[in-house]
């Protein structure tokens, strides 16, 4: 199943999503995946079904919640919004992120050099 | 960490909404794809196409789900609830598998827990003491007098409580009887009816030996051991309870004991006894120092004591054995080659049943085993007709793990089932076996299903898939993908099947000749003539209160009465009374010494009774020789005495029984002095300990020149028990309205009582037999059906082929017999092993009988006859025709 590779993107379209609805409010499913592949510019082409796995995930743990409301065309869809534990979690993890990114860089910079 | 229990939370949540959450999804799912759909139509596409496109955008909605279902709650949990609903829906489909199989292990489960209750209230549960294992018992021994396990002289009580290092302190208590029941004489009135107690007379520091606290009140001091202290009593729970209502200022109040007062210093909690659960009163001995330290002749008293913390049961041993030489060399009188035996508290208790509770333990262990391998058995003939529905889940991708889980979840659940029933079958079997069983079982135990006996069904409910489910789970998930590999697992199933059948069989004959061994015991011990005519005739103790009735002749002349008034009712054929009634033991011994033996030959030991004239003749025990007592055998009068048979002839070697008659003895050593006492009667013996022990030498005095109180009443006539029971009630509220019987019975019941241990076990073990061979039988018969049913197309052609049906069942029924034969010599080899460990069980045969033998592999053969002979007649129907159409 290449485990590690997937943990990578799990926890990677995890942060990504809590990104989305930190910047956007409460947003259905359908609302998450566009979003990120227009943010993307449709570099990440994800199976939308995929958001689900890191939704439940996301529930799981308490840092978004659901709830069902009505969509902007009348229908009804399944709401997710951060919850506060999620916050705390979205800023611990961009921070982890962006060190693990800097290092990364440097490494590949030396050994580029 | 909080994060971690969230998920956990979630899950359990998921697992039990699991239908509403699956609902949900979907609509989410669906709201997603409406959604895509709708905007791929916006940018232009044809509503058919746009919805493609979000399909695939989407991407496999299925997978989705699946993963969603997965990781929304627990994954094993919820496979395994699925496997049991599998399960359960393959029971019902299969009613006779499953019903057999259930049955068979709620036998199984519920006889090994029936037994456990037994082992557990006998053996194992601890005695309701403090710290019971440094509890003994101590007997006294001689070699002298064959004794090994007597009770103790006072005075040796007494020497052992000053001189000892090993015990905290030493008591005792009066045991009139070897069953160390309660005695009879003690009647307490004012509160309805008199009413005849069972008490135990005590030394003032044996309940603080025990250490048991008292539910109110104190228990009695070492002081009140002794004459002038001893008015007060300690009541068991029961006897608080039925007598004075649970007054719970009981404490401190008078009762009146037999004319005398006595007073209530303390209540024993409800789980307390001692030393029998029948005892209702405890009394304090009431002696004089002086003539406890005068007594060492004479040996009644039950001896315990409690060990220090540090020290063990050999160091007491040690300790009491010097004991014992320092009173020998000082009183070699009484005390020649007296030596102590020590056991422990528990193990005293639980003697007398131990071996049998061992060996029916063992046989329900050997009965589970078969109940197990019937099982495997069962389920390897149907895994074969289930291979192809296990090849199509293998080749729907079921991974041999996964399927080898769900055959053990069906075995589980199976046992469980089974399990409940079990347990089921033991509560129902509990009140009926524990009634049946109520002289089997020593006096001290209770036996319940407590929580630890549940706890054992439990664990053998789980344990037994470990023994039948793992190798059938393992033959059926290994046959291959689709085409069943027809050949080669089958036959590999068909050997262990025919395995399994050997060792049902091999165990089945261990139990039947078992069980052959204690039947045979039975029915020699009910031919054996107790020496009395135990037809129409009732029984009842009787003892008149020395308070009212103090002067010997005060007692003499109201048993004279009673006596009397009984034989003038209707339909009184003949009445009596002696001491001590047949099969209830003795009341004491002493020695003997014969006219013309020297000065220092005298017999130890005699057993003595007393009896009113007419005993003999009311209790059908025949006159061998001489007369019986007559009215003018009175204190004026010289001594006469009547010997039973045994005594005669051990002691008169070759002389002719009434050339006995005419024989002088005197009751006493030859240094004692005692009178002469002719032997004027000889008479059959009457069985004493039991029918299947031998009667000791036993001396008979009349009441009129040796009093006795209590006297047990016999009274023979033509009217039924109940009838004669209520006549001689009244009777004898006519002579004194404050006298009580107790011990009413029959002689029958005396009998039969007696064997009762006997029964029960023959019962139980014949009962598991049956059930054994029962089993094995099914076993037979399962594989030998498969067999026909599998080889049908064979059978028929040879049958077109011009076989006679003569040889086709012969063919059959010797496929059949193979494992059988195996297994029988297999289990006689394991019978001779084991029956003669239950030696001491057996009565009138040998572990290694022949005949018995012979019977039990015959029976078992016969069955196994049978349950080849249906498979194999059906094969000898086989339809050529039909058969080979078949394919």
């Amino acid at each position: 199943m290449g485990d590690s590779k997937s943990e990578v993107l799990q926890g990677t379209l995890d942060l990504m999503v809590l990104q989305t609805l930190e910047a956007m409010g409460p947003q259905h499913g359908y609302g998450i995946a566009r979003r990120i592949e227009q943010v993307s510019e449709d570099v990440l082409q994800l199976n939308q079904g995929t958001i689900y796995a890191s939704l439940l995930r996301l529930q799981q743990r308490r840092w978004i919640s659901a709830s069902w409301g009505v969509s902007d065309n009348n229908r009804k869809a399944k709401f997710y919004a951060i919850t506060k534990a999620g916050r705390r979690q979205l800023a611990a993890e961009t921070e982890n992120w962006q060190r693990i990114a800097g290092v990364i860089g440097r490494l590949l910079r030396l050994a580029g050099q | 960490m909080r994060t971690w229990l969230a998920v956990w939370l979630s899950r359990a949540r998921g697992l039990v909404q699991s239908r509403r959450l699956d609902d949900e999804f979907r609509r989410e799912i669906a709201s997603h794809l409406d959604a895509l759909t709708a905007d791929h139509i916006r940018r232009g596409m044809t509503p058919d196409e746009a919805r493609r496109t979000a399909i695939v955008r989407f991407g496999g909605a299925m997978q989705v789900m699946e993963e969603n279902r997965e990781h929304r709650s627990l994954p094993l949990v919820e496979t395994t609830v699925q496997d049991v609903r599998y399960t359960l829906r393959a029971l019902r489909k299969y009613p006779a598998f499953s019903v057999v199989a259930i049955a068979t292990l709620a036998i199984g489960i519920g006889a090994g827990t029936a037994v456990f209750s037994f082992v557990h209230a006998v053996l194992l549960r601890p005695l309701p003491y403090a710290q019971p294992q440094q509890l003994v018992r101590i007997y006294e021994t001689n070699p002298l007098r064959n004794w090994t396990k007597s009770t103790s002289a006072p005075a040796n009580w007494a020497d052992w409580k000053t001189r000892n290092q090993a015990f905290t302190d030493v008591a005792a208590y009066e045991q009139f009887n070897p069953i160390g029941s309660g005695a009879n004489d003690i009647f307490l009135t004012g509160f309805g009816e008199p009413q005849g107690l069972k008490t135990v007379a005590v030394s003032g520091n044996l309940f603080s030996i025990l250490g048991t606290p008292p539910l109110v009140g104190r228990v009695f001091t070492d002081d009140e051991t002794y004459e002038g202290k001893g008015r007060v009593v300690i009541l068991s729970y029961g006897l608080w309870q039925s007598a004075f209502g649970a007054d719970p200022q009981i404490v401190g109040k008078t009762i009146t004991l037999s004319g005398r007062g006595y007073d209530v210093v303390g209540v024993m909690p409800r789980s307390f006894f001692f030393p029998g659960r029948d005892v209702q009163l405890w009394t304090p001995l009431g002696y004089t120092r002086e003539r406890i330290a005068q007594q060492r002749r004479p040996h009644f008293l039950g001896t315990i004591a409690r060990m220090k913390p540090d020290v063990r049961i050999e160091q007491a041993r040690a300790d009491m054995t010097g004991i014992a030489r320092q009173l020998e060399a000082q009183y070699p009188d009484t005390n020649t080659q007296m030596g102590v035996r020590l056991e422990f508290l528990h193990d005293t208790f639980a003697s007398e049943s131990r071996t049998a509770l061992l060996m029916l333990s063992a046989a329900v262990a050997l009965l589970f085993l078969i109940v197990c391998a019937n099982i495997a058995n069962l389920q390897l003939g149907r895994a074969v007709s289930r291979s192809r529905e296990l090849a199509i889940r293998r080749a729907l991708g079921a991974a041999r793990a996964r399927l080898l889980r769900q055959l053990f979840t069906e075995s589980m659940v199976l046992s469980l089932l089974g399990g409940i029933f079990g347990v089921g079958l033991a509560f129902l079997t509990q009140s009926a076996l524990t009634r049946y069983a109520a002289s089997a079982v020593p006096l001290f135990a209770e036996v319940t299903i407590d929580r630890t006996v549940l706890l054992f069904a439990v664990a053998i409910s789980l344990g037994a898939p470990m023994l039948f489910g793992i190798i059938p789970a393992l033959m059926s998930s290994k046959s291959g993908p689709v085409t069943e590999r027809a050949e080669s697992s089958p036959r590999e199933a068909r050997t262990l099947r025919n395995v399994l059948v050997a060792a049902e069989v091999a165990l089945s004959i261990v139990l039947a000749v078992g069980a052959a061994l204690l039947i045979r015991s039975l029915a020699f011990l009910q031919d054996v003539d107790p020496g009395f005519n135990q037809e129409q005739t009732i029984a009842f103790t009787m003892t008149l209160p020395n308070a009212r009735y103090a002067e010997a002749s005060a007692r003499f002349n109201a048993f004279r009465e009673i006596e009397r008034r009984l034989k003038e009712q209707p339909g009184v054929q003949g009445v009596g009374g002696t001491s001590t009634l047949a099969l209830r033991g003795f009341t004491w011994t002493g020695d003997t010494s014969f006219e013309g033996r020297g000065t220092t030959d005298f017999e130890r030991d005699t057993r003595h009774g007393s009896t009113t004239l007419d005993y003999f003749s009311a209790m059908g025990i025949r006159r061998l020789a001489g007369r019986w007592f007559a009215e003018t055998d009175t204190r004026q009068t010289p001594q006469v005495t009547i010997v039973n048979e045994t005594f005669a002839r051990r002691y008169y070697r070759g002389l002719p029984l009434d050339q006995v008659v005419g024989k002088r003895v005197a009751f006493g050593r030859p240094q004692d002095n005692a009178p002469w006492v002719e032997i004027v009667g000889v008479v059959a013996d009457e069985k004493q300990d039991g029918l299947d022990k031998p009667a000791e030498p036993t001396v008979y005095s009349s009441i009129g020149q040796r009093q006795q109180n209590p006297l047990t009443f016999v009274v023979r006539g033509t009217q039924p028990a109940d009838a004669m029971i209520a006549m001689a009630r009244r009777v004898i509220a006519e002579v004194d309205k404050d006298l009580a019987l107790t011990n009413v019975t029959t002689l029958k019941q005396v009998v039969e009582g007696s064997m009762e241990g006997h029964r029960f076990r023959t019962t139980l073990l014949g009962t598991f037999a049956g059930i054994a061979l029962f089993l094995a039988a099914l076993g037979i018969y399962g594989v030998l059906a498969y067999f026909v049913s599998q080889r049908s197309r064979e059978l028929g052609i040879r049958l077109a082929l011009g076989a006679k049906p003569s040889e086709l069942f012969r063919l059959v029924v010797g496929q059949g017999m193979r494992p059988v034969a195996a297994g029988a010599m297999i289990g006689i080899v394991g019978a001779v092993g084991l029956t003669g460990l239950m030696q001491s069980l057996l009565f009138g045969v040998k572990p290694f009988d022949l005949p018995t033998y012979a019977a039990a592999t015959a029976t078992l053969a016969l069955i196994a006859l049978v349950a080849c002979a249906l498979p194999a007649v059906r094969a000898t129907k086989v339809d050529p025709l039909v058969a080979l159409r078949e394919e």
